[in-house]
């Protein structure tokens, strides 16, 4: 096999660990760079760090703006992950057990956000919203970021219920379960890491979504990326790569909350 | 409980009845026009290959699929406007199917929760039926820490501890090794025999079927093509189709010259005298290959021919010893590939290119004057 280690020669084996090793640097170092330099001394961000110090995670605590931008974001993506996923859950099994005409583009449909250049959508909403006159509400960050996020619920909680063996929800109901009982006890356990992962996903989507929300933002109300961003057109300051480290860190946490729900259902 | 009491006393009407039930998906039928009785009490198994129609016949009696047209009569009331769960049938799926996120216990006692039945019964109900398959041990284990005949002992139980009428089983010992699955075939047959429930069996395993069942209905295409006991099956197929299908056969082909006579390769060979052939027409006549007596030139010259058989000439190809039995490759005068079973205690020395005779009973053989091609190449396929 071409891709068995055992048969591979020294030379092809070595330069193979190098690639890799550099691809995996390339990927992680930006990560490594920002976290390190949200400890350093220096106001103008060199890198090494002449000093290590926290003084900047204290100016991004003590700056009621970031913390409420911080809270916003939070806000928007537990709605988004919320809203996302209860209307991923009914219209994944339309999709996936539906008999009906036009089935597979309606999935299509559900998955064009994906494909779709954000910048389209966020100008497509940008206009209906600024009509509405609702830019700058709670409501149109929710809104505009499920229609981001709801690709990703549907994949998720569709995968899932594809690998689900409905004969089990079938015993449920000759077993004298309505069926909408069957899929409330039965199905949704089954298929809850599947749709764990989903929102998890639809959270994420949200918390680093910048291009709609820069839109959607007004300065009373902005999430904590678009607050980044407008930081950073005045001034560099290390502070944004405490607000960085920070979205890093949650964004970790939450990879691997989806990483182990996945273990869970793959049990 | 009153599932150990039931002996299926056979009453008048049959239990399930299904009435030119019929299934179409789009251009495609699935079950066509299928009538059939089942009685109380008894074990029934629907045979055939897959998209045979044997399991969509299976979930219209569950409820799982509508009948395009038809009847289906449980205890003489139709089925067809009740909705799967209201319809009190037990059913044991191909895998399983037991809930992952319940334990042994939780699963068995699923129905009885939903019937909201009062936790003291629910428990010995339960209790009840884990000491008949056995599972007393594992009540407090996931399904997915059970081996393949507990997982199917556990979805037994599930399905007849609410007193079903009926017991449906799709293919239930498909997914496990032979040994197991006849171990189980052997428990499954000493339950039925002990409770007296009714069960209707999916499979497309003859063997399986055989051991288990009290009758087969044999499925071809959304027909029932045969429907007796295993027995009666065999020995008197009704068409060519379930000759071939069970077990293994040899056919001829004869022309009917009498009411009970008609030619091969020339010669005039006696007929079993029930058989609708017309006079003068080409006909099959079928013969298994345990009912073909194979004997040398000097075998035939010291024991006569009997007056209830019938011989026939032939050339060895090739004899294959099995242990318990023999088999004989042989072709007739005008080239008719034949094969023979014997019994391996008393073997006839036979060696390929031995000049033989071939001799059977005439009731050991069967006519037909229909048949397709692919009913009797199965063999050859």
């Amino acid at each position: 096999m071409l891709l068995s280690q055992g048969s591979m020669g020294w030379k092809l084996k070595s330069s193979l660990y190098v690639i890799t090793g550099a691809i995996a640097a390339f990927l992680a170092l930006p990560i490594f760079f920002i976290v390190a330099l949200s400890f350093g001394s220096s106001r103008w961000l060199v890198f090494p760090p002449p000093k290590w110090t926290l003084k900047w995670y204290e100016k991004f605590f003590e700056n009621p703006q970031w913390i409420d931008s911080a809270m916003t974001s939070l806000q928007v993506a537990l709605l988004t992950s919320v809203i996302a996923t209860l209307i991923a859950l009914p219209a994944s099994f339309a999709l996936v057990r539906g008999k009906f005409k036009g089935r597979d583009y309606l999935y299509s449909l559900f998955t064009l956000p994906m494909i779709v250049p954000v910048v389209i959508i966020a100008v497509a909403v940008y206009g209906v919203f600024l009509n509405l006159g609702l830019t700058g509400t709670l409501f149109a960050f929710v809104v505009s970021h499920v229609i981001v996020a709801l690709p990703f619920a549907v994949i998720s909680i569709i995968n899932s219920l594809r690998l689900f063996d409905k004969s089990i929800e079938d015993a449920a109901v000759i077993c004298g379960a309505h069926r909408l009982q069957a899929i409330f006890k039965v199905t949704f356990p089954s298929i809850k890491p599947g749709i764990f992962a989903g929102a998890l996903f639809a959270f994420l989507v949200s918390w680093d979504e910048v291009v709609i929300s820069v839109m959607m933002a007004s300065p009373e109300l902005q999430t904590l990326p678009v607050k980044m961003w407008s930081t950073l057109r005045q001034d560099l300051t290390p502070v944004i790569a405490v607000a960085s480290t920070l979205l890093i860190f949650l964004s970790l946490i939450i990879m691997v909350m989806a990483g182990l729900a996945r273990r869970y259902s793959n049990r | 409980m009153s599932l150990q009491t039931n002996n299926g006393t056979s009453s008048h009407s049959p239990l399930v009845c299904l009435q030119s039930l019929n299934k179409e998906y789009g251009n495609f039928t699935a079950v066509d026009h299928i009538n059939l009785n089942i009685q109380k009490g008894e074990f029934l198994t629907f045979l055939g290959s897959s998209g045979s129609g044997k399991s969509t016949t299976l979930s219209m009696i569950a409820g799982f699929e509508t009948p395009t047209s038809g009847e289906i009569l449980l205890n003489e009331h139709s089925l067809i406007q009740i909705p799967s769960h209201k319809r009190g049938i037990g059913m044991v799926f191909q895998h399983y199917s037991l809930f992952p996120h319940m334990n042994v216990r939780d699963n068995i006692g699923f129905p009885l929760d939903i019937r909201k039945i009062p936790k003291a019964e629910r428990d010995k109900k339960v209790d009840d039926i884990l000491k008949l398959v056995q599972l007393e041990t594992f009540a407090d284990r996931r399904p997915s820490m059970l081996s393949g005949g507990q997982k199917q002992r556990v979805a037994i139980a599930r399905a007849l501890v609410y007193e079903p009428d009926i017991l449906l089983m799709d293919e239930p010992l498909g997914a496990l090794d032979k040994k197991l699955r006849e171990d189980l075939q052997d428990e499954l047959r000493l339950l039925h025999k002990r409770l007296g429930i009714t069960i209707i069996y999916v499979t497309h395993d003859q063997d399986e079927a055989m051991r288990l069942s009290e009758r087969i209905a044999i499925f071809k295409e959304g027909k029932i093509v045969g429907l007796g006991t295993g027995k009666d099956l065999y020995r008197k197929p009704p068409n060519a189709f379930v000759a071939s299908f069970l077990g293994s056969s040899n056919f001829l082909k004869v022309k009917v010259s009498g009411p009970n006579s008609a030619t091969f390769e020339g010669q005039t060979i006696q007929l079993d005298s029930e058989h609708d052939v017309p006079f003068n027409q080409q006909a099959l006549l079928m013969i298994r290959p345990e009912n073909l007596q194979v004997l040398s030139e000097d075998q035939a010259t010291q024991s006569p021919i009997q007056t209830d058989e019938n011989e026939a000439f032939g050339t060895v190809n090739e004899s294959v010893f099995l242990g318990e039995s023999l088999t004989c490759s042989i072709t007739t005068a005008d080239g008719s590939l034949v094969t023979s079973k014997s019994i391996a205690t008393d073997l006839p020395e036979i060696e390929p290119g031995a000049k033989v005779r071939l001799r059977w009973k005439v009731q050991h053989s069967s006519v037909y004057s229909k048949w397709e091609r692919s009913d009797i190449e199965k063999d050859a396929s």
